[in-house]
């Protein structure tokens, strides 16, 4: 019984996870970039939506969709004014986009820690425990592994069967080739990292449901989705789905029998035996983390 | 059923044209003082070795590269330094050296991508045009591009451009890497959209495969327009292999 | 090709021409030195004429530009990005912390041995770590502070999360001193790094690590070393800030907030330059001094959107925009007064083998996915012998040449270079076993002038005396002396093609692969590289394998001609017979009847 509920937990933690993932695999491969404020964008989301059920006492998950949207418009103002101007540098692109993330992260995690302050905090009302058939299984948790889950269900159905989606697909696979059909690949990059930052935000509201938040550690969520993508293979979301599942797991298994900081250290470790073992990851098509110059 | 879209423009007989472009990357000027035209309903081609300045000219004319100077008139309408995207709304189909094809979609999302900007009945024309161009593609419509032969890649490519009902057609350097029999084949296909009243750039390097569809050619060297004039009068002129291989 | 024409001001400058000696350049850098030097002697003198809160101040100040300089030597130098300052910092901390306690070694030997502890770790950790591409690299450096610092609030020997309570010693004036001791090493290794053939190496993984490792750079070992340099100091200055306090734990030996400073700091001053560094750290310490006690609250964001500025306005850095105006621009690495006197260097280096065959290919077939690029090649290249190999664009040469020099493992069959099989050799490997190549693109290092490209694949495994000189003669080879110092960007494809060739002849090699070396030449360059090949026998370079679009331009200069066509050899013998044979003709030549 007691294996069971690991596994359920561990199955519904995944889910949540690959929303937390997601986002950086879509912008990572539209843009080649990797968005180091993705934790914060999560941390902050969260810790917003902690505000609202507090203060408000409203069910937060009605702020799903409005984050969601938001982060939108907020994400495609950002691109064009901090990441764009990099795009043309070249080979050193790579670099200063790093940098200019870098430092974003610090501006939110510093509005974080003025806003909200720098505890910890969470929302014990949604806390309440069914009990199915002998299981404990916590309500809040249902509520983001699912929605975690069918929210990134969503994305890739939107990203492979619709005109728009395919859109963006087509631009992450070959920028020349989607310009000569006539998509506007500036605005293709604006719109994935709104997405991306937008999918980073979904994913803190429902976060904070389940697990403590803090602005100090807004980048601990950040190198956790990047192991996620890693060890999916870069671009690949099937393998994202794989190892979000793997992680969830294994963070259910070993956050019960060996406490609460193992849980930091495992996805670090994970990742480390990853690179040693399968560096293309679990999924099929993705590329691996190996530098590709030796 | 016609691939090329019905002519806008009655008051330009050039469906290209080019004068005095002068462009090029970073520091480097690639193309000097550049000046060719493509006939409505010709086939221009543009020879030269490698290094000449071929793909530089058609990326410029695709808008992927913008001109220090000089203009560029499509059907009359000037396009120089438009960019790439809208170039292609434009009515430029760009098959480029490299085909630049999704590698992780399939064929016929290929086809639809390039068709995303037309409606859904003139989507589904260009569709069966385009598989009677290339029936082979038929029968792999949900293979992924990246599994593809050379010579399918290039149909996907070809194919692709087709599908934003294009008025002038660029290719850039079709024949490479792939079989004599598949490059006969692929240029075969060139009389037949020109029947259909499409205009083509073909950027090439063998000198045989150019002249055989071109009614115009232009030899690039080191960026500049050496020789032009139909592929008789070049082949007739001796200078011509020498102005190519420059040695 | 880049789709984007604009572009922004670029870091990692590289020096401009005519910065060489005339009387006012030579004083003005016996000004520069004398300058250097009495500050140094101010900031070791300071002590003396300062105390209290000033000195803890510079102590601060000095802390800031030690840590700065030594992630300028791996994410500066190196060019990869590190996020593990902080990481270092705590290992130093936390080592010192605990030999003071529980030994009675004195600390500033305690300091020592935490540095050596930093860099065995380092070794291990990068080994590992510098596989990962840029990005990952990066990536996974931020989460090892994160995991240091779990880590040690599991340790009760350490403290736990409780911390460890020292013998807190107030001694501001030997801290101070160790301070400086620190910035001056961290200093001397971006000295040695913005002088050297290793700094050159480097920066040559910086720009481009394939063909650093085509050039025999051994990248590997070049960015573990640079990284395992880059973790002492910190490690150092960690002791000695931990000594400076009387408590330590966790948060506070590893806060991650310090690698922002860290880049913040060396961003603003210049990422990888000399005193970027410096100029950073004294600049922002000055400036926060006085702004945080109006804002304590944005002292993150702040420095955060800094950053941004920094990158999006002037990524140089303030060193960056000094260059504009002439002032603290990098010295070119290892380049003398003027440019060498060239007599061609003693007979090879290299012992030959009995053998006649220095290249030998038997049935190479090398395979991507589904498609045979190469099926079942064989050739065999003698010594001296000019072979030359042609065919139509993806008959499959480059993907030959990137097997014969190890850019693409074979799926069958062998390579023999001088009877032996190179098989699960690493590119670097094979450039200093005598195989040179250049590259259909040319693949310059942008951020180093002409001289230092071609010094780089001069350095392997020669001091730097016979370095200078084999650069200097391959340079004059190719008859690019008089521009030595230009920047490598700024010259024509036809030079740049010529300066590729002066990489490739500087190896010293037995063997030479040209990939289009013609191609893109006017005829006049064409005529000095025909030279340069005419001479290649003269030099004892044993073969040479050219492939051409210019076939008239290579013919004459072929021993033998080989052709290609979807991967199969179709025609070989010497050039008049093959341009004859009419499969060949069908195949390809079709313009040349």
């Amino acid at each position: 019984m007691l294996l069971l509920q690991l596994l359920v937990n561990g199955i519904l933690l995944g889910g949540m996870y690959l929303l937390l993932a997601q986002g950086l695999n879509l912008v990572f491969g539209v843009m080649g970039v990797v968005n180091l404020a993705h934790g914060a964008i999560i941390t902050l989301a969260g810790l917003f939506t902690f505000w609202f059920a507090t203060t408000t006492h409203q069910n937060p998950l009605l702020l799903l969709p409005v984050v969601f949207v938001v982060m939108l418009g907020v994400g495609v103002v950002l691109q064009r004014v901090l990441l764009e101007p990099v795009v043309g540098a070249g080979r050193r692109a790579e670099l200063l986009s790093l940098m200019v993330t870098f430092g974003l992260s610090y501006v939110l995690v510093e509005s974080g820690l003025n806003l909200f302050g720098s505890q910890y905090v969470s929302l014990p009302d949604l806390q309440t425990t069914w009990t199915i058939g002998g299981l404990a299984v916590n309500e809040a948790l249902v509520a983001s592994g699912l929605l975690g889950a069918a929210i990134s269900g969503a994305l890739q159905i939107w990203l492979r069967r619709t005109a728009s989606g395919k859109a963006l697909l087509a631009t992450s696979q070959n920028q020349i080739g989607a310009l000569s059909c006539g998509i506007d690949v500036r605005r293709m990059r604006a719109f994935a990292f709104a997405i991306g930052a937008a999918l980073a935000a979904a994913s803190g509201v429902l976060l904070i449901l389940v697990i403590p938040l803090a602005a100090p550690t807004a980048d601990t969520l950040t190198i956790l989705a990047f192991v996620i993508v890693a060890l999916g293979g870069l671009g690949d979301y099937q393998g994202a789905a794989l190892a979000a599942l793997l992680l969830g797991l294994v963070q259910s298994f070993v956050g019960y029998y060996l406490g609460g900081d193992a849980e930091y250290v495992v996805p670090y470790l994970l990742l480390i035996i990853f690179m040693i073992l399968r560096p293309q990851g679990l999924g099929k098509a993705g590329r691996p983390i190996w530098s590709d110059k030796r | 059923m016609s691939v090329a879209a019905p002519a806008l423009d009655t008051a330009s007989s050039l469906a290209l044209s080019l004068d005095n472009v002068v462009a090029g990357i970073g520091p480097l000027t690639i193309l000097q003082d550049v000046s060719l035209t493509v006939d409505r309903g010709g086939v221009t081609v543009l020879l030269g070795a490698n290094g000449a300045g071929k793909t530089t000219l058609l990326r410029t004319v695709a808008g992927l590269i913008a001109p220090r100077s000089g203009g560029i008139s499509l059907f009359g309408e000037p396009i120089a330094g438009r960019a790439a995207h809208l170039v292609a709304r434009a009515g430029i189909g760009h098959v480029p050296s490299g085909r630049e094809l999704f590698p992780r979609m399939s064929v016929a999302e290929h086809l639809e991508l390039g068709g995303r900007l037309c409606g859904a009945a003139r989507r589904a024309e260009l569709r069966d045009s385009v598989l009677a161009l290339f029936p082979e593609l038929g029968t792999r419509l949900r293979q992924q591009a990246g599994t593809l032969s050379g010579g399918e890649q290039m149909m996907v490519a070809i194919g692709r451009a087709l599908m934003t009902d294009p008025r002038l057609l660029l290719i850039d350097e079709p024949s490479t890497g792939l079989a004599p029999k598949v490059v006969l084949s692929i240029f075969r296909t060139l009389p037949q959209l020109q029947r259909q009243g499409m205009s083509v750039l073909l950027a090439e390097q063998s000198l045989r495969s150019g002249f055989s569809v071109a009614n115009r050619a232009y030899i690039l060297r080191d960026g500049r327009i050496v020789l032009s004039g139909t592929p008789a009068e070049l082949g007739a002129d001796p200078s011509v292999v020498k102005a190519y291989l420059g040695g | 090709m880049s789709l984007e024409e604009r572009r922004i001001d670029t870091v990692f400058q590289p020096p401009p021409a005519a910065a060489q000696e005339h009387a006012p350049a030579r004083r003005r850098r016996a000004l520069a030195t004398t300058a250097t030097a009495i500050v140094v002697a101010l900031a070791l003198a300071a002590p003396l004429f300062t105390s209290g809160y000033l000195l803890q101040l510079a102590t601060d100040i000095l802390t800031s530009i030690a840590l700065a300089y030594s992630w300028n030597l791996i994410s500066g130098y190196t060019g990869y990005l590190s996020f593990g300052q902080v990481a270092f910092f705590g290992i130093g901390a936390y080592a010192t912390a605990v030999l003071v306690v529980h030994t009675p070694i004195p600390w500033y030997v305690a300091i020592v041995l935490a540095a050596l502890l930093a860099g065995i770790l380092a070794t291990a950790l990068g080994t590992v770590m510098l596989r990962l591409r840029g990005i990952m690299f990066a990536l996974g450096m931020l989460g090892l502070a994160r995991i240091l610092g779990v880590l040690a609030q599991n340790i009760p020997f350490i403290g736990g999360a409780v911390g460890l309570t020292l013998p807190a010693q107030l001694t501001p004036i030997p801290v101070y001193l160790a301070m400086a001791a620190a910035t001056l090493v961290g200093f001397g290794l971006n000295l040695f790094f913005s002088r050297s053939q290793w700094g050159l190496a480097a920066m040559g993984v910086r720009d481009d690590e394939g063909a650093a490792a085509a050039l025999g750079v051994p990248t590997v070992r070049v960015k573990v070393v640079s990284f395992v340099l880059s973790a002492l100091v910190p490690a150092a200055v960690g002791g000695i800030v931990a000594w400076n306090r009387s408590f330590l734990d966790p948060p506070s030996a590893f806060d991650p907030t310090l690698d922002l400073q860290v880049v913040v700091f060396t961003l603003f001053g210049g990422i990888g330059t000399l005193w970027g560094p410096a100029l950073g750290g004294l600049i922002l310490m000055l400036v926060g001094e006085e702004l945080w006690a109006y804002v304590p609250d944005l002292q993150l964001a702040l420095y955060g959107l800094l950053v941004i500025a920094v990158v999006l306005t002037f990524p140089g850095g303030i060193v960056g925009v000094a260059n504009r105006f002439g002032w603290l621009r990098r010295r070119p690495i290892l380049a003398p007064a003027a440019f060498p006197a060239v007599e061609r260097p003693a007979a090879s280096s290299r012992a030959a083998s009995g053998s006649d065959a220095v290249l030998e290919v038997r049935d190479l077939t090398v395979r991507f996915g589904g498609v045979v690029a190469l099926d079942r090649i064989s050739l065999t290249v003698r010594r001296g012998e000019t072979v030359s190999i042609i065919g139509a664009n993806g008959a499959g040469k480059t993907t030959l040449f990137n097997a014969i020099t190890g850019f693409v493992p074979p799926t069958e069959g062998a390579v023999l270079f001088e009877g032996a099989a190179l098989a699960p050799v690493s590119a670097f490997e094979r450039a200093r076993s005598g195989i040179a190549r250049t590259f259909q693109i040319p693949r310059l290092m942008d951020s180093m002038t002409v001289w230092e490209n071609v010094l780089l694949a001069a350095g392997n495994g020669r001091r730097a005396a016979h370095a200078v000189d084999q650069a200097a003669w391959a340079l004059a080879t190719v008859g690019l002396e008089a521009m030595w110092l230009e920047p490598a960007e700024s010259l024509t494809p036809g030079r740049q093609r010529r300066l590729e060739l002066a990489r490739a002849l500087a190896l010293d090699p037995t063997l030479i692969l040209l990939d289009e070396v013609m191609a893109g030449m006017t005829r006049d360059e064409q005529e000095e590289i025909r030279a340069v090949l005419r001479r290649l026998k003269e030099f004892g370079i044993a073969a040479v394998a050219g492939v051409e679009h210019v076939i008239a331009a290579i013919a004459d200069l072929s021993d033998r001609m080989i052709v290609l066509d979807q991967g199969r050899k179709i025609a070989e013998g010497p050039p008049e017979a093959v341009l004859r044979d009419p499969a060949v003709i069908q195949s390809y030549l079709g313009e040349l009847q």
